[in-house]
Formats: C-alpha cells, sequence, structure tokens
C-alpha cells in the first residue's frame, strides 16, 4: 500500500472530493518538507566535502558539527533586504526565482522513491505519462534562468542567461534521445504504460550496464542541467559576477541557490533511478527507498568530486561538444539499445 | 635554448587525475587550527611580545635610537631607580614594531628583552605600551 492510499484510507469519511483534495494536500505538505530538508542536507554535505578537499573543516560553530549553519544561513537571507534594480521588467523579474525553484519541486514530486518498511510505497503522483512529464517539468527551471537573466538590465546577467540558453540547447537533445534508449528497452519489456515506476521495474539488470554510452551522455547532461562546473557558464562566478543571478539578493537569490542544490539532488535521484536500478536491491526487504538513497549519495558524491576537481570549460568547447560528440553517441546508443532489443532480446 | 614540445596527451587524463587529487585530499586530515580552543605551532625561537625590567633599565635611550620605524620612544615615568636618574623608559608602539630585535641586541643592561608570547589583542585602539605595562605579564595589562 502506497503512502497516498494510507493518508486517502485515514480521510475516507469525508466523502470523495475532500478526502482526495486532503489526501494530496497532506502528501504534498509531507513531501516538500522532506524534499527542502534533502536539500539543505545536500547543501551542508557539499560544504563539508568542499572543506575537506581544501585542507579546511568547513562548518562547526552553528550547533554540533555546525549542523544548523544552514537554517542561520537560511534565516539570514531571509532576513536580509531584497534589493531590486531600478530598471528591471518587474514581473519576469519576481517570476524568475520562483519558476526555478516550483519547477524544481514538482519535478522531485514526479519520482517514485521505492517502498520503505510500514510506510509502504513513498510515491506522490503516479502520472500515466511520468516520464515525458518529468523532462517537461525539467525544461522549466531554465526558462526561469533566462527572465532573471533578460529582467534585469544588467549585462553579466544577459550574458550569463545567453550562456545558459546556448548550454541548454545543446545538452538537452543528446539528453532526451539517451532517455529514448532507455524507452526502447523499457516499453519491450513491459506491457504497462511506462510510468517511471514501470521503468525502473525492468530493471533487472541497470540500464546503466546494459547503455555505459547512455549513462556517459545522460550524466554530463544532468552535470550541466545543474549548471555547476565544468558547465557553469550560466554563472561563470569569475567573468560574469554571478551569471543570470548576478541582481538577485535576499532569499530570491537563496531560490536560484537552493535550484542549483536541488537539481544536483534531482541528478541524481534520476539517474539512479533510471541507469543504476533504482529503488531495485538485493533483498525484497521494503527497503527500496533506502537502496535508492544510497545509490543517490554515491552520484551525489562523484558529482561534487567533479566539481571540486574541474575548470569550466568555454561555452562554445561545450556546444561542440553537445553537438558534435553527445548528439552522435547518444544516437549510437540509441541505434545499440534498439539492436540488442530487437535481435538478442536482453 | 631547446624549448621542448610538450607532447600530446591522451583526453580526459588530465582531468581523471585531477578528480583522483580531490579524492586523495578528501581523506587527509584538516590542516586549520582552531585557534582559541588549540594553540597554531609557533617555532621556539619565535618572538613578540617585548618586556621591560624597569630596575636594570638605565634610560640610555639606545633603544630609541636603533628603532627603525620610531616605535620606541621615552616616556618620563616617577620611580625612584638610582640607576636611572632621568628617570626615563621606554613606551613601545606594538602597532608597529617589527619585531626586529635591535632593541633587546643593543641594550647594555639586558633590560628590554623579547619573548614568546604573542596574544596582544586588546579592545582599545591603540597598541601604545606604557613602561610599566611592557613590566606587567599580558593578563594584567589593562586592554
Amino acid at each position: 500500500m502506497s503512502l497516498l492510499a494510507r493518508t486517502y484510507n485515514i480521510f475516507s469519511f469525508l466523502g470523495y472530493y475532500a478526502d482526495t483534495f486532503l489526501t494530496y494536500l497532506i502528501d504534498s505538505i509531507i513531501f516538500l518538507l522532506a524534499a527542502a530538508i534533502a536539500i539543505i542536507l545536500t547543501i551542508y554535505f557539499f560544504r563539508k566535502y568542499m572543506a575537506r578537499v581544501q585542507l579546511r573543516i568547513g562548518p562547526n560553530r552553528v550547533g554540533k558539527f555546525g549542523t544548523l549553519q544552514l537554517i542561520a544561513d537560511a534565516l539570514k537571507l531571509m532576513g536580509k533586504e531584497s534589493i531590486l534594480p531600478k530598471e528591471r521588467d518587474d514581473f519576469p523579474y519576481k517570476v524568475a526565482p520562483i519558476l526555478v525553484f516550483a519547477g524544481l519541486m514538482v519535478a522531485f514530486s514526479l519520482l517514485p522513491f521505492g517502498s520503505f518498511f510500514w510506510v509502504g510505497n513513498v510515491v506522490i503522483s503516479n502520472s500515466e505519462v511520468g516520464i515525458i512529464l518529468l523532462f517537461a517539468v525539467l525544461a522549466i527551471m531554465p526558462i526561469g534562468e533566462m527572465l532573471a537573466g533578460i529582467s534585469s538590465h544588467n549585462k553579466y546577467a544577459l550574458t550569463g542567461a545567453l550562456r545558459s540558453v546556448a548550454k541548454d540547447i545543446s545538452f538537452e537533445v543528446p539528453m532526451m534521445i539517451s532517455v529514448l534508449a532507455i524507452v526502447v528497452m523499457a516499453s519491450a519489456r513491459t506491457p504497462s504504460s511506462l510510468t517511471i515506476g514501470s521503468v525502473v521495474s525492468t530493471e533487472i539488470l541497470p540500464y546503466g550496464i546494459l547503455q555505459p554510452l547512455g549513462l556517459f551522455v545522460f550524466y554530463i547532461a544532468m552535470i550541466a542541467r545543474a549548471s555547476y562546473t565544468p558547465f557553469d557558464m550560466g554563472e561563470s562566478e569569475s567573468e560574469l559576477v554571478s551569471g543570470y543571478s548576478t541582481e538577485y539578493s535576499g532569499m530570491r537569490f537563496g531560490l536560484f541557490y537552493v535550484g542549483m542544490f536541488g537539481s544536483i539532488l534531482l541528478g541524481s535521484f534520476i539517474i539512479s533511478l533510471f541507469y543504476l536500478g533504482g529503488y531495485n536491491g538485493p533483498y525484497e526487504w521494503n527497503l527500496g527507498l533506502i537502496y535508492l538513497l544510497i545509490k543517490t549519495v554515491i552520484v551525489v558524491v562523484i558529482s561534487f568530486t567533479v566539481w571540486l576537481s574541474m575548470p569550466r570549460i568555454r561555452i562554445d568547447k561545450f556546444v561542440n561538444l553537445g553537438w558534435k560528440y553527445l548528439f552522435p553517441i547518444s544516437v549510437f546508443n540509441l541505434v545499440l539499445a534498439g539492436f540488442l532489443t530487437l535481435y538478442l532480446g536482453w | 635554448m631547446d624549448v621542448k614540445e610538450p607532447g600530446r596527451r591522451i583526453p580526459l587524463v588530465g582531468s581523471l587525475e585531477g578528480v583522483l587529487t580531490v579524492l586523495k585530499h578528501a581523506v587527509m586530515k584538516p590542516v586549520t587550527v582552531q585557534y582559541p580552543e588549540e594553540q597554531a605551532y609557533t617555532p621556539e625561537r619565535f618572538r613578540f611580545r617585548i618586556f621591560l625590567n624597569l630596575d636594570d633599565c638605565v634610560g640610555c635611550t639606545l633603544c630609541e635610537q636603533v628603532c627603525p620605524n620610531k616605535s620606541i620612544v621615552m616616556e618620563k615615568v616617577n620611580r625612584e631607580n638610582p640607576r636611572n636618574k632621568r628617570m626615563i623608559y621606554p613606551d613601545v608602539n606594538f602597532g608597529t614594531c617589527t619585531v626586529c630585535r635591535n632593541c633587546e641586541e643593543i641594550c647594555p643592561t639586558d633590560a628590554i628583552y623579547l619573548t614568546h608570547v604573542f596574544e596582544t589583542s586588546r579592545t582599545k585602539n591603540s597598541f601604545l605600551y606604557s613602561p610599566e605595562e611592557l613590566a606587567k605579564q599580558e593578563g594584567e595589562v589593562i586592554k
């Protein structure tokens, strides 16, 4: 029984409409809190990890081992004045950070997180068109970044937004083609409609082993999606001050910051779900969530290591990489996936 | 002189080396010292705080003359000392002291000397130490 059905049963005495409304409301609140806590933990972990790589100690004053540092930072950001540029384009300027954050949260809510002991299947939305919806929602965040860059009326922000757009159009096509390769394999294995859950349930052998090229392309695309080094052209902090978020301050900047770390976490979840077997594990003890979290944490550590070890590559080189290397590789991967599925029946 | 052309490197190998370095550093011990709780290492011969033995000082003004940036100024102190008839003693400004140790070297009676103490932070906006303050331990000086 899933979390959704459990909540539904609790409120069943209220009748159909009130029950459905309350179920989705309460589950969304629980889920938002969980996602916010997960993102805060990711940021804390990143700061500690970066400190250790740079032979520092990292946050260690607020709370035991600095665990409350992020709460303190969030409170500080909320309390700060939000300075607005005079010649801004008001509506897009204000809606941009919300778009980034909302897109991230909606994308989180579409993922299945596996089962967890007595709670049952932790899933908020089990859409019939899960995969398409997920990647459609993922495309909302770049729009927020673009709006932020253009509406700020600032040359650095505009340049950052332009780079961001150039980056997005060069990695999204290879990303979608490598996802298509997974759909090809999964649809041959299951008769049901392709929700993300049914794709994960077909992974007896993880798709990362069957399609290493697809994993490679998708991982690079996820780095570019979250826009951290080596692919942080939208931000380019050493040249463009802070890229598209230059003119933002206070909690509006905080939303961009959370959006960035959230998309690292989200990318790690998506990679573990699609390529590393998701919540499938060796024992069937309702430990799906734990398996998924372990895989995700490993991917997050790899992502942070990549972040901390590489310099930013130039935007034209990234466009070259996207269209001349990633695109052919992903097409080859798609053909290979079709071949494996049709002729070898893997 | 021959300049050696760099050989053609295999792509991604350099990046992977960087990743390995990062992973190696992640398991090393941090070098940060959390100062007030634990003391940073200072070498045995490290010197900073100047002390003055008021009974030994003869008021010869050599330390004032030898000080390269005028951190030492002689000051009159009402104090009975048969060896110091003019009753003048050095007054040190630690804000400009470069710890050159010339004063310690030139002092004929070894009255002025530098010690290992370096915690001289103060709340008032002046690093001037009067002769009486120079004679006290660091903890007794009103800061």
